[in-house]
């Protein structure tokens, strides 16, 4: 499907919970609320004309504002993409899994949670993952996150 | 005269050069410094160039150099990459399993300083010198490949004014 076939088939069939993000990708980017979001995957997932059976990546963001979360899939078959995200508030960042529908989301959401500290309901080994084995200093990738032995850099450079 | 012309001033020459009298000590280390090999260890895109140093256009194995599978085979340990706090104790203890004599080159400026990752990095160990000794250091993102020669060429240089003794024995 392209892009426009896409938005308007989604919007149809999943009306007042999805929010268009204009972009000038070429592919469509939704934004979602964070309650809808397995509903949403199991939709894309299932459903026979869009067969979204890989997702390519999730990734936490840090804006200031809030957290979120992105979510990008495809369709090997049908050959087409498609993104959204959902956004979280900073104190309490939490979304439900999405490993029931795509397995791969198992590791993505076990790097999210490590580095964000964005936390999956429903995930059944949120552990250590990518960081050392004993670390003790939280999740580094937050914008308001202050290392330990981190050199910043310098002033005026 | 071939090899005996190769050998320390001070080896002693019989006529013919069927038998020759040296000093072990240089003996030991000029034929060590000639067959450096090292350990096959690489974490990051510094690899890539000890790669294509190891490869037919530069060719390291004219120097000796044969990269070993095995810290237990390598007198050598070539820190090529960056190398992180998740890194930090593996690359420990593979110099830990390196018999004496082991020489180590760390190789960009990752290995050195942190290099790129110096500043505002959690997770990048600033400089492999922090947990082990370090023989020479090699610096560039990455060195070229006739950088990292001259290193192991000053590791050779290094080498041959060592004594046996110094060997540490375990
Ligand atoms: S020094 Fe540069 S080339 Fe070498 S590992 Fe670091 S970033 Fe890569």
């Amino acid at each position: 499907m392209t892009k426009e076939e896409l938005i308007s088939y989604i919007q149809e069939n999943f009306s007042g919970k999805v929010e268009l993000i204009e972009n000038d990708m070429p592919e469509p980017y939704f934004l979602i609320e964070p309650k809808a979001i397995v509903a949403f995957s199991r939709f894309i997932h299932d459903d026979n004309k869009l067969i979204m059976h890989f997702l390519m990546n999730l990734s936490g963001v840090d804006t200031k504002e809030n957290m979120e979360v992105v979510y990008n899939v495809c369709s090997y078959r049908l050959k087409h993409r498609l993104f959204f995200k959902t956004v979280l508030p900073h104190e309490k960042a939490e979304v439900d899994t999405v490993k029931e529908i795509w397995a791969v989301a198992d590791w993505h959401e076990r790097e999210a949670w490590e580095l964000f500290g964005i936390n999956f309901n429903g995930h059944p080994n949120l552990t250590r993952f990518l960081l050392p084995d004993d670390w003790d200093q939280g999740h580094p990738l937050r914008k308001d996150w202050v290392g330990r032995d981190v050199i910043p850099f310098p002033e005026g450079k | 005269m071939g090899v005996n012309d190769k050998l320390p001033v001070h080896a002693e020459q019989s006529p013919g050069g069927g038998i020759i009298t040296t000093e072990l000590n240089k003996i030991f280390t000029l034929t060590q410094a000639k067959s450096l090999w090292y350990l096959l260890f690489g974490t990051a895109c510094c690899a890539i160039e000890l790669m294509a140093t190891g490869a037919s256009r530069y060719d390291f194995d004219r120097l000796g150099m044969i990269f070993r599978a095995s810290p237990r085979q390598s007198d050598l340990m070539i820190v090529a990459g960056t190398i992180t706090y998740k890194m930090a104790p593996v690359v420990k203890r593979l110099y830990d399993q390196m018999a004496e004599p082991r020489y180590v080159l760390a190789m960009g400026g990752c290995a050195i300083g942190g290099g790129p990752f110096h500043y505002d990095s959690y997770s990048v160990l600033q400089g492999v010198d922090k947990i082990i000794p370090v023989d020479v250091f090699v610096p560039g993102c990455p060195p070229r490949p006739e950088a990292l020669l001259q290193g192991c060429l000053e590791v050779g240089k290094k080498l041959r004014t060592q004594k046996i003794d110094d060997w540490r024995v375990r």
